[in-house]
């Protein structure tokens, strides 16, 4: 459940980041860019929850 | 001193048509940007269709009012100003003031729930409710960003 709401939040958030990016004007480089934040999003977000695993609360 | 033509030639070597050249971001007049803008925070998109971005306008309105939508469906709540108990250093609990001012930002999505009573409910019972909450939050941040692409787009700053 948490790693597809993860996944959902970081598909929703990535299109529209690509969609608003301002440094580029083609198709190709704004889905690298959306492909990137939403790389970013789940790699940071599974590193913080295996940093937070040992953690009891 | 070189011709019209030959000086538009050089600098505009790739447009289709030299008398309209399309690449170059238009500037909308005031009006114009206070429309996109309003109707952009009313409702996700529609600020992107005034200006005559179509496919903008309908990928930020499925995604913005999906999050929202979604939010609600998973027992997120509308979160408005509430005062402090006990009071402490602000007369409003600022938690609720920060997730108020994330919300809002969805326009319409928030005070359609808000007056007709989808998630306010003070108390969410279902497990759910945590990430309903999340994206609802995610809804309205992500449409600041778009108001502002919106603007961008108005005042001619991209295209």
């Amino acid at each position: 459940m948490h790693i597809l709401m993860m996944s959902l939040y970081a598909t929703m958030t990535a299109v529209v980041l690509a969609a608003v990016e301002t440094r580029s004007d083609n198709m190709r480089d704004r889905l690298i860019h959306g492909l990137k934040t939403f790389g970013w999003f789940m790699g940071v977000g599974l590193l913080l929850s295996w940093v937070f695993l040992p953690i009891p609360w | 001193m070189q011709s019209r033509d030959g000086l538009t030639d050089n600098i505009t070597p790739h447009f289709s048509d030299r008398r309209v050249p399309l690449n170059v971001p238009h500037q909308a007049s005031m009006p114009v940007r206070a429309v996109a803008l309003l109707a952009s925070w009313l409702v996700p998109g529609a600020g992107h269709l005034v200006l005559g971005r179509y496919g903008r306008a309908l990928l930020f309105f499925v995604i913005i009012v999906g999050a929202f939508v979604f939010g609600i469906s998973l027992h997120g709540r509308i979160f408005w100003p509430t005062v402090a108990e006990p009071p402490g250093m602000f007369h409003y609990d600022l938690i609720t003031v920060l997730w108020f001012a994330a919300q809002i930002g969805s326009g319409l999505c928030y005070l359609v729930s808000f007056a007709f009573g989808f998630g306010t409910d003070p108390h969410p019972l279902p497990a759910t409710s945590d990430y309903g909450n999340t994206f609802m939050l995610l809804a309205g941040l992500l449409n600041y960003l778009v108001i502002y692409d919106a603007f961008d787009i108005a005042a001619g700053r991209k295209r």
